[in-house]
């Protein structure tokens, strides 16, 4: 008996394994048929692949009809098996090289394999043959059909808040080497975005040629109704070519492919630069017929759920709603279901605390967004809780819908009166409402009720103008001492400044003694006296010595100093009249000696102003 | 006989400004509502005697609240405390700001369970008394009461710590400060000056460094204080939209007490970013949150919704 059961799990096994297997070999069987390029020359070959895929068991596919082209060789056969996440895919290719032997469009008929009574077809491919044009030196790569991108969205038209996919394409012919991808996204002003998965890769075929797709996913909301523009979108890459390098004689041993394979000496790269062209979907409003009194903007595909946990509280206890809104849509903006109540007062209602969760991105945007609503019934004759209402605008369908969900029997039992009053801190929430009054050790601290600084902090001392103006009464006497510390060296350090300083009023006390000097009538003495005040000022003035004080070098050193012409004149010529009035008999009137007092002291002022 | 023209000056002539005659307090209470819509455009000087009356008055109020509520008169409570909340803000309408009187007010708004309205006076109070343990206290209890529990606004407590005088210190103490740094400054400068004694520079250099941070801080308080680029929630519950008007799509909700930073303002509208927490997700047996993390969040509210501070 154990044997017969042993044998049975062995055959259990066996068909599982079986199944297993066929389960994972069962594919779509397809036939494709691809060429390495479309645009081509006569003197070019064409290498056309005939792929069938989901099996290798087949016999090989008829060749097609290839009028316009000879057969060079072939059937090359390769088999492909890849394991990808468990996945299996099998094909088999048969490749031909064909030379073009007329130019203009010609067409790859269709291909036919059989495979256990089921005939499969590839569709045709179109190539364009052109002229043989002679081959430039440095042949530029023509990469406009190689590389594109395209920009699409899932519908044209939307309604407003409706879940619409926007889709960036990149096709590269497989085998191309590209680096450095460098998108930027389109400006999708009035949409709201959420990004839909990581960016895809898989393989395309377009006119016979297989391309590599980079796609990336995202999804919009339209946020405003109208024609909306979503920009376009551009692309940057760098085609990495490896060319043959001229072989040299100098290059030697290191012109060896190896170190220009290393050192990246052969490699090329040609930037490539594509943008998409802009899209406009058209944004219709919603529907204003039928719409629910409780509808708040959420639009898409949803279903709700709401439970609660206890069924039996006491008045005043809180019941927490867990209302679950999911489906497909912009789960973030889901408003808060609607508690239908019979009786205001029946119920305390909190507000709602949400948790959004997105549950998919791949496809579309889906996720769900529970509510948890406390409610406190108020009286012992509630016997349910309020119906739940949701209401939303279906854009598959057209029509608003709105999901009832019914109430739930609870029984409520008599409690304590609850105070409204906040007393202390409710570290747990609304939960904890009911024991707060308790906690008086959590209260708040209580009022400052000193009088003593009770006075007006609102008035800045920074704005005070008696601040500022007291402020500034220190940096006067700072700048004020410091000019005369200042002054009081140079006086002691610079004579000649020091005389030029004091010139002045040495000058008016020699004009002082002159003046006494002429009280007495003694002419030679008064001019002497006179003279010597004159000849001691300009000294001073120029840090000269008296003796050196000239009539001719005083007007120099007045012309160098840019005093007036005028007044250089006149003093020159009073310095002579001086000396001619000092040594001779004739000393003047004493009108002529009030009238010279006069003009030293005219003279002194005057050059006080112009050389100071 | 003057004692008595300037008892009558100080206690009455403020407060016809106002259109309220506080000479009975029985006066007051009757005139609740007059009082709330004149207070909003007062702005005469008040004595600090009528204020000190005021003040006392109110915190009697409040603490004869707080009697009731332990008697669980909760209405006789609310009355109390809205007498009360309505002296303190008469104060400060007319012009005297005190930090013990915002946060007198912060208590008694947050007994009537106004939570935002709490939190703007505490904050306001910290502007005038940043040292004070009280109000700290008070401060984050009021915020672990909203109900969004969105990351505080405090700033780091490593800056606290670095830029100490910063936040321990208010303007006008940093202003005395300053005029203090700067008298000695001038001191030493002049005696630098007189008597040359070289080693005066040093000193001088370390007064100068002294005196340009504390001058830097005091600019950057005056700024960053009347500012009004931080504001709190006052409304029960917040739509935040996604722009400043209601044809705008409801983005998400914020409660009562919820910080906000101003951006901009527009028709009546705030632009606001707030920190939420985002909850990633639930553990679908038993409900319990997954991870937590929190991000910036923003868009327009209605301005009489937020308070700045």
């Amino acid at each position: 008996m154990g044997k017969y059961v042993k044998h049975f799990y062995l055959w259990i096994t066996i068909i599982i394994f079986f199944g297993y297997i066929e389960t994972v070999f069962a594919q779509d069987i397809s036939l494709t048929a691809t060429v390495d390029r479309n645009v081509l020359t006569l003197n070019d070959r064409l290498q056309l692949t005939l792929t069938i895929h989901g099996t290798q068991d087949t016999a090989p596919p008829s060749f097609p009809s290839i009028e316009g082209f000879t057969l060079l060789y072939g059937p090359k056969i390769s088999v492909q098996t890849k394991i990808i996440n468990g996945s299996v895919s099998t094909s088999k290719g048969y490749t031909y090289v064909l030379q073009p032997a007329a130019k203009g469009k010609l067409t790859i008929g269709p291909s036919v394999v059989e495979y256990k009574g089921n005939t499969y077809t590839s569709p045709p491919v179109s190539v364009e043959v052109t002229d043989a044009k002679p081959s430039p030196e440095t042949p530029s790569p023509n990469f406009e059909k190689a590389i594109f991108v395209e920009l699409s969205t899932d519908k044209n038209t939307a309604y407003l808040y409706e879940q619409t996919v926007l889709s960036f394409k990149l096709y590269f012919q497989k085998g191309l080497p590209i680096s450095d991808i460098n998108y930027t996204a389109p400006l999708t002003k009035n949409f709201m975005e959420e990004k839909l998965g990581d960016q895809r890769q898989y393989e395309e075929i377009r006119d016979g040629i297989i391309y590599n797709v980079l796609e990336l996913r995202t999804a919009l909301f339209p946020m405003v109704s109208g024609e909306l523009t979503i920009t376009q979108a551009k692309l940057h890459c760098n085609l990495v070519i490896r060319q043959r390098r001229e072989q040299r004689d100098s290059d030697g041993f290191f012109g060896d492919s190896f170190f220009d394979d290393f050192f990246g000496r052969e490699q090329k790269r040609y930037p490539i630069e594509r943008t998409t062209e802009p899209i406009t979907i058209k944004v219709k409003p919603l529907p204003e017929q039928g719409k629910p009194k409780d509808f708040h903007g959420a639009v898409g595909t949803y279903d709700m759920e709401a439970s609660i946990k206890v069924q039996k509280v006491k008045v005043g206890d809180p019941i927490t709603f867990s209302i679950s809104v999911y489906g497909e849509g912009n789960i973030q903006t889901i408003n808060e279901p609607t508690l239908v109540l019979n009786n205001e007062d029946d119920f305390k209602l909190y507000p709602a605390e949400s948790v959004t969760q997105i549950t998919h991105r791949e496809e579309l945007i889906r996720g769900r967004k529970v509510f948890s609503k406390v409610i406190e019934p108020q009286n012992t004759d509630l016997q349910y809780t309020p119906a739940v209402v949701f209401s939303f605008f279906d854009p598959r369908i057209g029509q608003y819908r709105t999901i009832t969900k019914e109430p739930t029997p609870i029984t409520v039992e008599a409690g304590h009166q609850e105070v409204p009053i906040q007393l202390t801190l409710s570290q747990n929430g609304l939960q904890s409402a009911k024991q707060q009054a308790h906690i008086l050790t959590q209260d708040i601290l209580p009022l400052m009720t000193n009088i003593s600084p009770l006075r007006n902090q609102g008035k800045g001392i920074y704005k005070s103008p008696f601040i500022i103006a007291c402020l500034a009464i220190p940096a006067i006497i700072v700048i004020t001492s410091f000019f005369i510390t200042q002054h009081k060296e140079r006086l002691q350090t610079d004579i000649g400044y020091a005389r030029n300083r004091r010139a002045h009023t040495v000058a008016k006390r020699r004009l002082a003694t002159a003046q006494s000097v002429l009280s007495r009538n003694t002419p030679a003495e008064f001019y002497s006296s006179l003279s010597k005040a004159m000849a001691d000022y300009l000294a001073d003035k120029f840090n000269i010595s008296t003796a050196s004080a000239s009539s001719d070098n005083i007007g120099t050193l007045l012309k160098q100093r840019g005093v007036d012409e005028l007044l250089v004149e006149e003093v020159s010529s009073y310095l002579t009249d001086l000396d001619y009035r000092r040594f001779s008999k004739d000393g003047g009137m004493r009108e002529e000696m009030d009238r010279s007092l006069k003009s030293a002291e005219q003279l002194i002022t005057k050059l006080e102003k112009q050389l100071s | 006989m003057s004692v008595f023209l300037r008892l009558i000056f100080f206690c009455i002539v403020p407060f016809s400004y106002c259109g309220l005659w506080i000479a009975d307090c029985g006066a007051l209470e009757s005139e609740t509502q007059n009082l709330t819509s004149e207070i909003k455009n007062p702005k005469s000087e008040i004595s600090r005697d009528a204020v000190i009356r005021l003040f006392t008055d109110a915190n009697e109020k409040y603490l004869q609240a707080a009697k009731l509520i332990a008697a669980k008169d909760s209405r006789g409570a609310g009355q109390k405390l809205d007498e009360a909340a309505l002296q303190y803000e008469t104060i400060l309408a007319n012009g005297f700001q005190n930090g013990q009187i915002y946060y007198n007010l912060g208590n008694t708004y947050y007994r009537l369970g106004k939570l935002g309205k709490a939190i703007v006076n505490y904050r306001r109070a910290r502007q005038f008394i940043p040292r004070n343990a009280d109000l700290d206290a008070n401060l984050k209890l009021v915020k672990s009461s909203t109900e969004d529990k969105e990351l505080s606004n405090e700033t780091p407590i490593v800056i606290r710590r670095i830029f100490f005088w910063f936040f321990l210190f208010n303007q006008n103490e940093l202003t005395m400060g300053a005029v203090f740094l700067y008298g000695i400054l001038m001191i030493l400068l002049f005696f630098l000056i007189v008597l040359k004694y070289p080693w005066l520079k040093k000193i001088i250099i370390g007064f100068s460094a002294g005196l340009f941070i504390v001058v830097v801080s005091l600019g950057i308080k005056i700024y960053v204080e009347q500012g009004k680029d931080h504001g709190v929630v006052i409304a029960t519950k917040c739509h935040v939209r996604y722009g400043p008007g209601e044809e705008y799509e409801l983005k998400f909700e914020i409660h009562d007490g919820a910080e906000c930073v101003i951006e901009d303002e527009k028709n009546g509208w705030y632009k606001v970013y707030v920190h939420v927490g985002v909850k990633q997700g639930i553990e679908p047996k038993t409900g319990t949150e997954e991870k937590a993390s929190k991000e910036v969040r923003g868009g327009w509210l209605l301005k009489k919704d937020v308070e700045a501070i």
